[in-house]
């Protein structure tokens, strides 16, 4: 083919502005089109793009594409990988938009490929300074778009735009200081033309916030802390002066419901995480999950999973917003399957809570009671020399992304089965040092225990199959419309189950761990599966016949 | 001549400073710095950590530090590229306390302060045809773990736990495995490799072998030792604590 010049890729682009989502290229392609809020909304609508995080707004991280389903998912192959430079955990759920791929890259990078052959367009590397303050790796799970432009979190506490056809820097904005403990690593979540982003630093006793700043000029329109200061509902939760280091981060990328013009989001660990002497009462909003107002982010409910934390339980899940039939009424419900081991059902308009079983081992708790607390049981808070309780810290599950099925009505969730033991010791707060009250660890090699994907009902909390896996996994599951269940193993299994039974219909070896979630889209008109494990980014398609 | 003056003082400036703060109220003082800074990465016990994936420092070895003075610049500037992040605010005296109880933590031992004798221990390892399923230098068995460098790995009382009570402790690659095939077929070995799908296990032949876990009718574990449990007389054990604990690759 014939380079069609200057003019003529002008004209293609300008065609592409004009036109709505989809409009092909001279080869039959798509081309790189806005991304406007309404395509957000719709997202379900256009399958063959990954246009958020989570896929869509609702967190479901369920495509509706169903070229591959269970009936020739055996005919899968590689079509191409991406190898990231960068080593280190890779945590990324790419976007694809109309044909291009963005995918973030440990710390603080992102590349964009052509989706149909991996071949790069360009990459954007953020600079950082010395001194960040990082618990758990330098992480870069993903970006968000509106418009023509990248929204992504860097390890020093910024948030940058960057322009989506040429990777320059369009404006830079410090959310946070790095050097007090804050750190980013979630992709942020476009609300109407306002980007929401949460906080990292949780085990630093920063105070952690929920933000909304101007997509188009980085400034900050409002800050909703998870920690209540003085004179706010909440701040009575927290003795004395702890609220000041009192964690609650919000690493991970919230949900947003568009006709309650509510966004969801999960608060972590209060801090310091294991020393709860150091901070008594419920420590409100820390292992809770908020619904903030759309506009001006005011916190309209709130439900705290596990009230005074002392095992370093974050509630830092997606929030999975489903519409469900309970007790022949329909319901407008939030599923969240809990680091603390239980499965909780909330009416999602008032935070009302609407059933809790464990989904997972757990020896914390007799239960939940009618508004979903927690009802505890004896010796279960750390000590000098240790408790053992089920979950582990890192939880029955954790942050990698569960995915709900319309079709099936189930709640796929990544699930680990062991105790651990929990140590508490004194710990004064310096800024920017680490700040835990204590310690945790696993009595028993993870070969001991149990990892598994599990089906849970959505309206029942019941268990309805597992497929156990090597412990211990930190792998995500992805639903598709094709029927099937799609995840991956600690040992360096990428496979598909089927979302009925959980039998293994199709899998390949691709010898390394997982620390992310697949996701799924269309080019040319061919279903593609994607997945990060190791360094790679994987793409698979079915085989031509 | 000038030359040289000019290398021996850069030898003389070159000189590594010796820590300063080694006292047992140090290695406490270190100790606590450890447990509010470094755990988070390293693990309670500092022998590596789990949501992070910092390095065990209890084997007496540094990847990238063999001196006292090479620790101090480890911990105060951090390792780039890493998450390895120096506290460069803390002071020199409390860097130096964390090199003090990073050196206990150490499973490194002076072979000579034991009880028992090196030379004593290799003849009853010899008598005892340990070498059977033990490799040590390159020669022996392959159905018990190679010993060539168990000093460095196992402290002294570890290892005379691993003789009198093998199987208190049994690490899952030496799990032993019995599967049952779908026309009756029972093998047994040594579980090298087990994951979702597939196990692999060495059999008392030590032959290498491989089965889809969908094809078995059964799999078993046997969390045991297959060391077998010899009484020994107390100061035969300490010769062999001190045979094993003499074999390093070299001395760190």
């Amino acid at each position: 083919m014939r380079p069609i010049g200057w003019v003529g890729a002008a004209l293609l682009l300008a065609t592409a502005h004009a036109a709505p989502a989809q409009e092909p290229g001279a080869d039959g392609m798509p081309l790189l089109s806005p991304v406007t809020w309404e395509r957000l909304v719709n997202s379900d609508d256009e399958p063959h793009n990954w246009l958020m995080y989570h896929g869509a707004l609702h967190g479901q991280r369920y495509s509706r594409l169903d070229q591959i389903d269970r009936g020739n998912v055996e005919r899968l192959e590689l079509k191409w990988a991406h190898q990231i430079r960068q080593l280190d955990r890779n945590q990324t759920t790419p976007l694809v938009v109309d044909g291009v791929m963005f995918i973030t890259e440990s710390p603080s990078n992102v590349t964009a490929v052509d989706a149909v052959t991996g071949r790069a367009y360009w990459r954007y590397e953020h600079p950082l300074p010395d001194g960040i303050r990082l618990c758990c790796g330098r992480n870069n799970r993903g970006v968000a778009i509106l418009g023509e432009t990248l929204y992504m979190s860097t390890n020093d506490a910024h948030l940058v735009a960057i322009d989506a056809r040429s990777g320059s820097l369009l404006w830079d904005t410090e959310v946070a200081d790095h050097t007090k403990g804050y750190s980013k690593t979630a992709a942020p979540l476009v609300v109407g033309d306002t980007v929401v982003t949460g906080i990292a630093g949780g085990e630093f006793g920063i105070r952690g916030f929920i933000d909304g700043y101007d997509a188009a000029t980085g400034e900050r329109r409002w800050r909703t802390y998870t920690v209540p200061g003085p004179g706010e509902p909440g701040n009575e939760t927290w003795a004395g002066d702890s609220w000041r280091t009192g964690g609650a981060p919000t690493w991970l990328t919230g949900v947003y419901d568009p006709e309650l013009d509510l966004i969801y989001w999960g608060g972590g660990n209060p801090a310091p995480d294991w020393n709860g002497d150091l901070r008594l009462g419920d420590n409100l909003y820390s292992s809770s999950v908020l619904a903030l107002d759309g506009k001006t982010g005011e916190i309209v409910w709130h439900f705290q999973f596990t009230p005074h934390d002392v095992w370093d339980w974050d509630a830092i899940q997606v929030p999975v917003l489903a519409d469900v039939e309970l007790n022949g009424e329909p319901r407008r419900v939030m599923l969240w399957a809990n680091r603390n081991a239980f499965y909780y059902l909330l009416d999602r308009t008032s935070g009302q809570f609407l059933l809790g079983e464990p989904f997972a081992l757990q020896t914390w708790a007799h239960g939940l009671d009618e508004n979903g607390r927690p009802i505890l049981r004896e010796n279960v808070f750390p000590t000098t020399e240790g408790t053992t309780v089920a979950p582990i810290a890192g939880g029955a599950t954790n942050w990698w992304s569960p995915a709900y099925s319309p079709r099936s009505g189930f709640l796929y969730v990544n699930s680990f089965d062991a105790e651990g033991i929990y140590y508490q010791r004194d710990d004064d707060y310096e800024e920017g040092s680490i700040f835990l009250g204590g310690g945790h660890r696993m009595p028993l090699a993870a070969d001991h225990y149990q990892s598994a994907i599990r089906a849970i009902e959505a309206t029942t909390g019941e268990v309805r199959w597992e497929f156990p896996i090597t412990p211990r996994t930190r792998s995500g599951v992805l639903a598709t419309a094709g029927g099937l269940v799609w995840s991956a193993s600690v040992d360096g299994y990428f496979f598909a189950l089927d979302e009925e039974t959980g039998e293994p219909l199709w899998r390949i070896s691709l010898g390394a761990a997982p620390h992310a979630s697949p996701m799924s889209y269309a080019v040319g008109g061919q279903q593609r599966i994607v997945v990060a494990m190791g360094n790679v980014v994987f793409v698979f398609g079915l085989a031509e016949e | 001549m000038l030359l040289l003056v000019v290398m021996f003082a850069v030898g003389v400036a070159a000189e590594e400073p010796e820590n300063p703060y080694t006292s047992g109220i140090d290695v406490r003082m270190g100790q606590r710095q450890f447990q509010s800074k470094c755990t988070s990465c390293h693990g309670v016990d500092a022998t590596g950590g789990e949501e992070a994936d910092g390095p065990d420092l209890t084997t007496g070895r540094f990847q990238h530090a063999s001196t006292d003075a090479g620790l101090y610049e480890v911990i105060r500037d951090g390792i780039e590229g890493t998450s390895m992040r120096g506290l460069r605010r803390a002071g020199d005296q409390e860097i130096w306390q964390l090199v003090t109880y990073l050196r206990t933590l150490s499973r490194y031992v002076d072979v000579a302060s034991l009880p028992g004798s090196v030379e004593a221990g290799r003849g009853t390892f010899e008598r005892l045809d340990c070498g059977r399923c033990h490799m040590v230098g390159g020669r022996g068995g392959r159905l018990g773990p190679d010993l060539s460098r168990v000093g460095e790995r196992r402290d002294p009382d570890e290892l005379a736990e691993d003789l009198t009570e093998p199987s208190a402790e049994v690490a899952p690659r030496w799990w032993t495995v019995r599967v049952t095939s779908a026309d009756g077929m029972v093998v047994e070995g040594l579980r090298m490799g087990e994951d979702t799908f597939n196990l692999r296990i060495m059999d008392g032949e030590e032959r290498l072998r491989s089965f889809a876990k969908a094809s078995l009718r059964a799999v078993e574990r046997e969390q045991t030792s297959t060391m077998p449990a010899e009484a020994l007389p107390e100061a035969e054990v300490d010769n062999l604590v001190a045979y094993l604990a003499s074999l390093r690759g070299s001395d760190p």
